[in-house]
């Protein structure tokens, strides 16, 4: 993205938003609540239109790279009677034509994803009661399944308890790191991403810093970044 | 029994009318299925209400000369284009709207049920056809049926039920996750339009056959009743055509043996059979899934 408006109809969000997420990486988006982390994915995934400039995507074997998206979980209607299997499948929507039904091979695929993501016991189960952090490792099987080549989650560990979201974060870096899948993740949590992310891209008055995690998560950028002074 | 077999025997003189019935109930509940999945349901009684609307205005444009004279037999399909252009148009609109981000969706759709149905009164009374035969049409009396408008009914809910079946997988992605259906390059805003022009289509058709109290009654409660027993989309969908085509059969049957009307006797019975699972929910289904 370079010199992108981010935000809806006429109000600006992030007027001009410069970042790169290198092929390969593991990138965390940070920023305070409202900082506009949530819209700008949204814009990166196609959903909310830029208001000026465009999200370009360099080629992947020639072809638009696959994106999987894994979503804040509460945005997802619990009156929806889908098992986890049947959830995990829908990524495979990008391969199946209209009109066709998922064969074998995708159902199988699907299985394989909740394995890989520690959901294979949850197949059979209704999405809509599963535990937050259950039906993180469903949605994150669910990308999984589209066989992306950039995994975008939305605060997967938000509002789940420390194991699980620890539990997650490592499923993510094993993912990055057997699959060499480029990964960008928003995230509130300030140790995880020190522990995790290899960049960062910091959102901050409507505009984006991005640097390598070592020197993003120093204390003197955490300071200038949060308006505090640690003594 | 006796009177039941009546009812089914291919010589029965209102045998159109069952099937018709028959017919409304089995597809409308398909299609609330989307209306309640996608929080709709409020538009299931406004869009019925505004379908009777385009009926009247169709005839009120006939009888001002607006529109070219018909065929007595070509009424229904004027009353069908009617019914389905302006159907079509308000949920466009409120497409629209829902998009732009602006207003309430509950004003809109309250706002459109109260015109609607203002308005279909206004035509009515100022249309001499509508003394007569207009009246029973928009009530639902469902007696005499002809031939080509059941064969009108079938191949349009024909249409409905092949394309629910065969778009499923893009219907249910666009409705459960719009933001992922986007991220997978859908077009979803054309599977949008395509469930919307299917749900305009059956809603027409429908208030056409059985009147708007009959059709929001078939849209919604099969639906709802069998959200509470289902477990999965499936046995959702099947089981809310199955309680729909039940209600319809079941319903005429009672209509026809203690001459009642037909549509308010199929609402009350399916009313009755949604009272009859929030109770076997809340005493068997919610018990067990306790244990």
């Amino acid at each position: 993205m370079d010199d992108v408006a981010v935000g809806y109809s006429r109000r600006v969000v992030l007027p001009r938003v410069t970042l790169h997420v290198p092929r390969g990486s593991f990138t965390g988006l940070l920023g305070s609540n409202g900082s506009g982390k949530s819209t700008l994915l949204k814009t990166i995934i196609g959903v909310t239109p830029p208001l000026s400039g465009k999200v370009q995507f360099a080629p992947c074997a020639g072809r638009d790279p696959v994106l999987g998206y894994v979503p804040q979980r509460e945005a997802l209607d619990s009156i929806f009677l889908l098992s986890s299997l049947e959830v995990a499948l829908m990524g495979c929507s990008g391969r199946v034509a209209a009109g066709r039904f998922f064969a074998r091979e995708d159902k199988s695929f699907a299985r394989q994803c909740l394995e890989l993501a520690g959901a294979g016991d949850l197949s059979g189960r209704r999405f809509s009661e599963l535990s937050g952090g259950q039906k993180q490792r469903v949605l994150i099987a669910r990308a999984l399944a589209a066989k992306p080549d950039l995994l975008i989650l939305d605060e997967p560990t938000a509002g789940i308890d420390a194991a699980a979201s620890q539990a997650i974060m490592e499923l993510l870096s094993r993912i990055h790191r057997e699959q060499k899948l480029t990964i960008l993740m928003v995230n509130h949590d300030l140790a995880v991403m020190k522990r995790c992310v290899e960049e960062v891209i910091w959102l901050r008055n409507g505009e984006a810093s991005q640097g390598r995690v070592e020197a993003m998560l120093t204390r003197d950028k955490l300071e200038e970044m949060l308006n505090l002074h640690f003594s | 029994m006796e009177t039941l077999l009546e009812i089914l025997s291919p010589d029965f003189l209102l045998r159109n009318s069952v099937y018709v019935s028959l017919l409304v109930g089995m597809t409308c509940p398909l299609v609330g299925v989307f209306l309640v999945l996608r929080r709709l349901v409020f538009m299931g009684v406004a869009l019925p209400q505004v379908s009777s609307c385009g009926i009247a205005a169709a005839f009120a444009l006939h009888t001002w000369h607006i529109i070219p004279h018909v065929e007595e037999r070509s009424e229904n399909l004027l009353a069908f284009a009617g019914s389905t252009v302006l159907t079509l148009a308000v949920i466009l609109f409120f497409a629209v709207m829902e998009r732009r981000g602006r207003g309430s969706v509950e004003g809109r759709v309250g706002a459109a049920y109260a015109l609607a149905g203002a308005w279909s009164i206004l035509l009515l009374v100022k249309n001499p056809f509508g003394e007569h035969g207009l009246l029973d049409r928009m009530k639902g009396e469902v007696i005499a049926v002809a031939n080509s408008d059941l064969v009108l009914t079938a191949g349009t809910f024909g249409v409905v039920v092949v394309a629910l079946f065969l778009f499923q997988k893009e219907f249910m992605l666009v409705s459960f996750d719009r933001d992922m259906a986007v991220s997978l390059k859908k077009n979803v805003l054309g599977w949008d339009a395509l469930l919307f022009v299917l749900i305009g289509l059956t809603i027409s058709m429908s208030v056409l056959s059985v009147g708007p109290l009959v059709t929001f009654g078939f849209l919604l409660l099969p639906a709802l009743t069998a959200h509470l027993l289902a477990n999965t989309m499936r046995q959702f969908a099947i089981l809310a055509s199955a309680i729909g085509s039940v209600a319809a059969v079941v319903g005429f049957y009672i209509a026809y043996r203690w001459d009642l009307p037909v549509g308010p006797t199929d609402v009350a019975l399916l009313g009755l059979l949604y009272g009859a699972a929030l109770v076997v929910k809340k005493l068997f289904l919610e018990r067990t899934s306790a244990k």
